[in-house]
């Protein structure tokens, strides 16, 4: 099964179960959950289902194209099930029978794997789900997002894209994956994953140290407009820039420009606006009329 | 008569660690709530647990709760009768209270008299009826390391039900038939795919595997007997010894067939351990990775595959890691190999990203990243590591020259503690911060540092590393013994006196950054130095905690030190009590007597391991009791009065003495020099504490006939400093009032 054979299964398996397609978020984040999708949907008393793909940067990961599992750059398919069904495990199993898995011919296991995420105050408990040993999903019950206690409960189900065509595919390194029946991975990607690489590594034409300084600018720039935009009460471009800081926080990070302290300080800094985003999120939704709930 | 209860709690994967643990509160908490619900059982509850279930069984309990009676006293028959023999408001209250007329109330004798008095039986119910009761108790009874919101409610007053995991089924049997009991779940979750759990009579074998080929489906049961053997004919074994002794054997087999033994590993949770909670039918399967992989350290081939994936490594007959593990997996053994193969390439991969950072952490001396240490900050208010580095590397050698005695040690102990934290920067930590230490420790062994350097930078966190809890072993040190010491003593002082002396503490449970177990880690070698290094030092706590402020150029402040001393004292006596030690015996040996400073964590040991000999002799427990009272008579005595009194400034009164008087001072004459040369040598302390015990008698007989507190301020001096020189002899010893029980 090629990549996008496997992006379609899925969409179509959590089309029939009622999940909205969406698309990805069009600004970089280091994960689905990031997308207004999770990250706002799950606030709030609606029920709502939505599945997507979401490419996801990890400055940190990137290895110049050089590395048969480490990516700069890798795709989640983010489904979100709000409130969580009493069969969301079978459901999951039934999406992997879908895509050519048979569970019964592997040894499928949930094991513990709560997942947090400091700078979105954000965390949940749950497993990684491992496939013959390889970690190919986060299962997580969404506890709390941007600080705040949710009810009800979401299931937020990330599958790893490429790690799951790999076992497919019987291949061991990313970039002899099949895109599709034509198109090797490594014709798709592998330029920008040895660009972004170094990029994110500060390996370009310009001093370190000006490197650095121009991501902090950029991160106190973004954090200025995102202050400005909640106090404005425009959530999701509010979001966006959060989401924006945060990039320019892993980008300073992968290219080695923050110490352990200064770190935890840009942590908080990020939390604290999606604290403040997601709370006025359900502030304006406390407003709206209801019924706009899926039916 | 009695009747069957079966209860199985259906979850979705229980974290391993808690799978234990869970099935034990499971049982002891359901036998506390049938005792309260006053359920007899005439067999004691069992109890089972995998990761999916959490099961109970009692064989017999009561199918009737116990009768009840209960006697109420209610007012006197004084007060209950006025004098025309009619019940007062007090007794028509007190019956109405209880639902009788006055009539049935009956009169008792007490001991203030007699007294009107209830007596009621209530007839206890069917158990049927209370069961409900027991088992919401029993789920809320039980406790998780961390629970989770899963949208659950309870009909018992309380609403929101927390748990481990969302519960998926209850089985819940009585005699065969079901107990009525439901989760609710909360409106705002209610929707098609959510709905209350309902107790009733089915269960389910395993996740993916079953009778016949049809998996998941469930099975109807009406016993336990019937239960057992649904589960066995649908791949669960329910006993968690007979999963661990299936693991054992087949991890055996599998290792035998490719001539190899399976890795014991030391420490207090093996893989082993865990395993078995991980899976409801284990199987091993055995795998393979290319040799070239074997000229890795074992440390990161043996992490990568037991921290990582679980695996169990497979050694040779020379105890050398071979290619071969061992991965157990839940599944019956008819579909292994393609299993093994995708193990292999996950292993694999693993080990390839491992040999890259092996490859590029070597490319650089250790030595030569110190530099980069510079870059990871320590405590905002400390500077870096690499500033920790240094001092490190001046205390440890101050450490070995002052506190531990042993000048030929230093050159080491600095080299290593100076080289203790390069590993941080380097990319195998970074990917295997378990391994930080270790890896220093194998960089600077390939870099040609000598034994001792190398060893005691592989060991500098020990005895609390990040996984590893024991001291390390005489064979582990090998020729690092004393420089280890030296090395892990700086390394945990630096960081407990910079933290104070930045303001740091630790709050309840907040300890951010590990100062408890850095002090216990501290008070682990000093108390066992000879034992661990072979070295016959016994420094003075007040001697380290000076050396860390002269590196860090500092003195502490007396609000710091105020809170430093008591937070050590407080884990010195952790870590003794720990081991066994009475708590009182701890008490009297840890007392900040004459100061906090002159405390030798090695003599303390020594003192409470003889301690015990003695709190049930007579006399000692004679002087015991005595002693609070010469402390608080002592204490009339002005510090600066004893002090130039005990300088020569100041003459005693030459009065005749009282006998008793002349008695005590003679025993304290006598006794003192023996318990001093102990104190001095530090060795049997026996022999100090008999000593000690025969001042009994002679105190005794001072109190009883010798007036401390006369008017003459001259005689009342020469008795107080006699007093006072007591006091302080054995104070160096212990502070014997604390070994009074208290009453």
């Amino acid at each position: 099964m090629t990549l996008q054979d496997l992006i379609t299964s899925l969409s179509r398996f959590w089309a029939v179960r009622g999940c909205l397609i969406q698309q990805p978020l069009d600004v970089e984040v280091g994960a689905g959950t990031m997308h207004p999708e999770t990250f706002l949907r799950v606030l709030g008393p609606q029920q709502w289902r939505v599945a997507y793909v979401q490419p996801s940067r990890r400055p940190a990961d990137g290895r110049f194209g050089e590395n048969p599992n480490r990516l700069f750059k890798h795709h989640q398919f983010q489904v979100i099930l709000k409130p969580s069904p009493d069969a969301v495990q079978g459901l999951y199993l039934d999406s992997l029978r879908a895509c050519g898995i048979d569970p019964a011919k592997h040894d499928v296991r949930f094991e513990e794997d709560n997942w947090e995420s400091p700078t979105l105050g954000a965390w949940g408990i749950g497993w990684q789900v491992l496939l013959d040993g390889m970690e190919i999903t986060q299962f997580t019950y969404f506890q709390q997002a941007g600080g705040i206690d949710l009810a009800p409960i979401s299931v937020e189900l990330t599958y790893g894209l490429e790690r799951i065509a790999m076992h497919l595919q019987g291949v061991d390194d990313v970039y002899d994956l099949q895109w599709s029946a034509a198109v090797k991975y490594r014709t798709v990607r592998h330029q920008e994953e040895v660009e972004q690489t170094k990029y994110s590594f500060g390996m370009v034409d310009m001093p370190e140290s000006e490197f650095s300084a121009y991501h902090r600018t950029l991160f106190d720039q973004y954090h200025h407009m995102a202050k400005t935009l909640i106090r404005s009460k425009l959530v999701l471009p509010a979001l966006d820039m959060c989401l924006k800081c945060s990039h320019a926080f892993n980008i300073l990070d992968a290219s080695g420009g923050i110490g352990v302290t200064e770190r935890a300080a840009y942590i908080l800094k990020v939390r604290e606006l999606a604290v403040a985003i997601a709370g006025a999120h359900l502030i304006g939704l406390d407003k709206e009329v209801p019924g706009v709930s899926q039916g | 008569m009695y009747k069957e209860l079966l209860l199985e709690i259906g979850c979705e994967e229980l974290p391993a660690s808690w799978v234990p643990p869970l099935s034990e509160q499971l049982r002891t908490c359901i036998g506390i709530h049938l005792k309260e619900a006053r359920l007899g059982f005439q067999t004691e509850p069992e109890s089972f647990a995998t990761p999916r279930r959490l099961v109970v069984h009692v064989a017999r309990l009561a199918e009737r709760q116990e009768d009840l009676e209960q006697t109420a006293t209610g007012p006197s028959v004084q007060a209950a009768f006025d004098a025309t023999g009619q019940p007062t408001p007090a007794a028509l209250g007190f019956a109405r209270k209880h639902g009788v007329a006055v009539g049935q109330l009956v009169q008792v004798q007490t001991s203030k008299g007699v007294y009107l008095s209830c007596r009621q039986k209530q007839r206890g119910a069917a158990a049927r009826k209370v069961l409900a009761g027991v088992l919401a108790e029993t789920l809320r009874g039980l406790t998780f390391k961390k629970q989770m919101n899963w949208d659950a409610r309870l009909n018992d007053g309380r609403g929101e039900f927390l748990f481990g995991r969302p519960i998926r089924w209850l089985l819940f049997l009585f005699g065969g038939r079901v107990v009525p009991f439901v989760i609710e779940r909360s409106g705002l979750a209610l929707s098609r795919g959510v709905a209350p759990v309902r107790a009733g009579s089915l269960t389910y074998g395993h996740r993916f595997f079953g009778v016949d080929g049809k998996p998941g489906r469930p099975v109807r049961v009406k016993s336990f007997l019937e239960y057992e053997k649904a589960l066995s004919q649908n791949y669960v074994l329910l006993s968690r010894e007979k999963r661990r002794s299936r693991i054992e054997s087949e991890l055996k087999a599998n290792a035998e067939r490719v001539n190899g033994v399976v890795a014991t590993e030391t420490g207090e949770s093996t893989l082993l351990d865990e395993v078995p909670d991980l899976v409801e039918y284990p199987s091993v399967v055995t795998g393979s990775f290319p040799k070239e992989f074997l000229a890795l350290p074992e440390e990161v081939l043996k992490t990568t595959m037991i921290h990582h994936q679980h695996y169990f490594p497979v050694i040779n007959k020379q105890a050398d890691l071979t290619e071969h593990f061992l991965a157990v997996t839940n599944t019956p053994r008819d579909n292994v190999s393609a299993i093994a193969r995708n193990s292999e390439r996950v292993l694999v991969a693993r080990l390839r990203d491992a040999r890259f950072f092996w490859e590029a952490d070597r490319s650089a001396a250790l030595s030569s990243r110190l530099d980069r240490l510079d870059t990871l900050v320590f405590h905002a208010k400390l500077g870096s590591y690499l500033l920790k580095a240094r001092r490190i590397e001046q205390l440890a050698g101050l450490v070995a020259r002052e506190a531990l005695g042993r000048v030929e040690l230093a050159k080491n102990a600095s080299r290593a503690a100076l080289l203790a934290k390069a590993d941080l920067t380097t990319d195998m930590v970074g990917e295997f911060p378990e391994l930080q230490g270790v890896m220093g420790g194998i960089y600077a062994r390939e870099d040609g540092e000598c034994e001792a350097v190398w060893r005691s930078v592989y060991l500098h966190y020990l005895p609390i590393g990040v996984s590893v809890e024991a001291a390390p072993q005489p064979s582990d040190l090998g020729e690092a013994r004393g420089c280890w010491a030296a090395t892990s003593i700086a390394d945990k002082l630096d960081t407990l006196v910079g933290l104070f002396h930045a303001g740091e503490k630790p709050r309840g449970a907040r300890d951010p950054f590990g100062l408890r177990r850095q002090a216990h880690g501290f008070f682990r070698i000093l108390v066992d130095l000879p034992e661990l290094v072979g070295l016959k030092a016994r420094p003075e706590l007040g001697s380290l905690v000076s050396a860390a402020e002269s590196v860090y150029e500092v003195s502490l402040s007396q609000e710091i030190i105020d809170r430093l001393y008591p937070f050590l004292l407080d884990r010195l006596r952790f870590v003794l009590e720990q081991r066994g030690h009475n708590v009182r015996n701890v008490r009297a040996v840890t007392q900040p007597l004459p100061s906090w400073r002159q405390i030798r964590p090695l003599d303390v040991r020594r003192k409470l391991e003889v301690l015990p000999e003695f709190t049930s002799s007579a006399d000692f427990l004679q002087l015991a009791g005595l002693f609070k009272r010469v402390r608080n008579i002592a204490k009339e005595l002005p510090e600066e009065e004893f002090g130039s009194v005990e300088s020569g400034e100041t003459e005693i009164s030459d009065e005749p003495l009282e006998s008793a008087e002349a008695h005590l001072i003679e025993e304290l004459d006598r006794r003192r020099p023996k318990i001093e040369a102990v104190l001095d040598a530090g060795v049997d302390y026996r022999l100090a504490f008999a000593e000690a015990a025969g001042f009994g008698p002679a105190v005794d007989r001072f109190f009883t006939e010798v007036l401390v507190m006369v008017d003459n301020p001259f005689l009342r001096r020469r008795r107080l400093v006699l007093l006072k020189r007591l006091e302080e002899l054995v104070l160096k010893l212990a502070d014997v009032s604390e070994l009074v029980k208290q009453k």
